[in-house]
């Protein structure tokens, strides 16, 4: 049975087609890149995944059943935003996550954030959208998950920063499980990765394994990229 | 998963209110001290001030508690926060109960500080001669006390809040359906659905009214009330807000748990 399955999935805002006819399954084990520019649909597939939002038609199977309690028990999931209660401290927060989350490593966490020097008794208020990112990479890398989402990980941060999202991503995530990191800043990436899946106005314009499609054209993923969707 | 979920919802709603309780309960006090200060003009005045500013902060009890919980509702389940909230491994049947039972336990507890600092600040013999006055009629035709006649008073005006908060719940749900301006949808929508419960509510008196005459008098005459049919509104008002607020809940919950679209 496949981690994840995406069966004739479509999106529509009103008139508006946001996904068409997605079909896509995300093996165990593996590191995939979501690549697409922006506004494709990237972020729309994420949250049919994580049930923030209800397809127009089609269905999501995480495991073999229907997006539900069961799926979330076991996606662990980074958004593009800072989602966190901001009048909460670091500490609460850590709470937060141990009370409702079965697979949450609260000394994991501890220990990773004691590495960024972080006073965990700070309210997220008094941090900066930068280091309530991290917070939140850290909480969501801290859970012994199947699966991990993460939305537009790199999107806005300097390039020491990337190094040590990549880093804790590559250090922390569960054996065994997938990762899906979805965004367009390919060539940062790319040498994690194990599958690309390239989405393209609203429809799947390529899954392959990397290795694979790198022999194949001769090029880089970013390159492919690039060429595959030049203005 | 429900009382973990309780003990947010309430904490984050009554860390405020609480600020409110103390302040409401410490002028009423001050406004009882003062006025038992006589023949001093200034002390008056004080006594006054501290009885305006005990009031204000009974209606700011009031309207914090009911704001507070519909931007908690609306930003937990539509905003930022909501990507944690529909994340979380549990049901949306949890997710609004929680909610739900936030929004009566609050609701309960600020009516009750609010009758504790109404009767710290007023309670004199006079005053109570006075309510005795007008209640003790009704009290007699129920072969009840005026306590209980108060507490039923108590327990519609409960339920007429909890119900402008359901109605406004309704108003986030459907108007965060919309694809713009889902902050005034929302508030329209909550305003058209607070009438909509008003007009049921006058629907199911006047089906009452088939069954009892003197209900029924209420819509076709100009008398006076007398004290018979006060009674029997008090019983049948509170069994309509009653059904009306179970009515608003499976609403509510049927309308949150279809079609989820976060921003």
């Amino acid at each position: 049975m496949e981690l994840l399955e995406c069966v004739n999935v479509n999106k529509s805002f009103g008139n508006k087609e946001i996904l068409k006819n997605v079909n896509l399954t995300i093996p165990r084990g593996k590191i995939i890149g979501l690549l697409g520019k922006n506004g494709m649909g990237k972020t729309t597939l994420i949250k049919l995944i994580n049930d923030l939002l209800t397809p127009t038609s089609g269905e999501v199977l995480v495991n073999g059943k229907k997006v539900g309690i069961e799926s979330k028990k076991i996606i662990s999931y980074l958004p593009e935003r800072t989602y966190l209660d901001k009048s909460m401290s670091v500490d609460q927060v850590i709470e937060f996550f141990t009370e409702f989350y079965d697979n949450f490593d609260a000394e994991k966490a501890r220990k990773l954030l004691k590495d960024l020097d972080l006073d965990t008794s700070l309210k997220l208020s008094k941090m900066s959208k930068g280091m309530q990112e991290k917070v939140q990479l850290v909480l969501v890398m801290s859970r012994k998950s199947d699966l991990y989402i993460l939305d537009e990980p790199l999107g806005g941060v300097d390039p020491a920063t990337r190094d040590y999202i990549l880093d804790t991503i590559l250090t922390n995530f569960n054996e065994g499980s997938s990762v899906i990191i979805s965004t367009h800043l390919i060539s940062d990436i790319e040498r994690i990765l194990d599958e690309v899946i390239f989405i393209d106005k609203g429809e799947i314009a390529l899954q392959s394994d990397c290795d694979e499609l790198r022999s194949k054209d001769g090029s880089s993923i970013d390159e492919i990229f690039r060429r595959m969707f030049k203005c | 998963m429900l009382k973990k979920l309780l003990k947010y919802d309430l904490k984050s709603i009554f860390k405020v209110l609480v600020v409110f309780y103390i302040l409401s309960a410490l002028f009423a006090i001050l406004t009882r001290l003062f006025f038992n200060i006589e023949n001093s003009f200034i002390m008056d005045i004080v006594a006054k001030v501290c009885s305006g500013i005990t009031i204000a902060m009974i209606i700011n009890i009031l309207i914090n508690n009911i704001l507070r919980l519909w931007i908690r509702f609306k930003n937990n389940f539509y905003g930022d926060e909501s990507y944690l909230t529909h994340t979380l491994p549990v049901s949306k049947d949890t997710l609004y109960l929680s909610k739900f039972i936030t929004s009566i336990i609050t609701l309960l507890v600020s009516f009750i500080v609010i009758g504790i600092s109404l009767f710290i600040a007023y309670y004199s013999k006079e005053n109570i001669e006075f309510i005795k006055s007008i209640l003790l009629p009704i009290a007699d035709t129920y072969g009840s006390t005026v306590i209980k006649v108060l507490l039923a008073f108590f327990f519609i005006f409960f339920l007429q809040f909890s119900n402008t908060l359901q109605a406004g719940y309704t108003g986030i749900i459907l108007g965060h359906r919309k694809n713009n301006i889902k902050v005034v949808y929302s508030v329209i929508i909550g305003f058209a659905t607070y009438i909509g419960t008003q007009v049921l509510a006058i629907i199911m008196l006047f089906i009452a009214g088939l069954f009892n005459k003197n209900i029924m008098n209420l819509f076709f005459t100009n008398e006076i009330v007398n004290v018979e049919t006060v009674k029997t509104i008090i019983i049948v008002a509170i069994i309509i807000y009653g059904v009306i607020l179970v009515l608003e809940y499976f609403i509510n919950l049927k309308l949150f748990k279809k079609d989820v679209n976060v921003d």
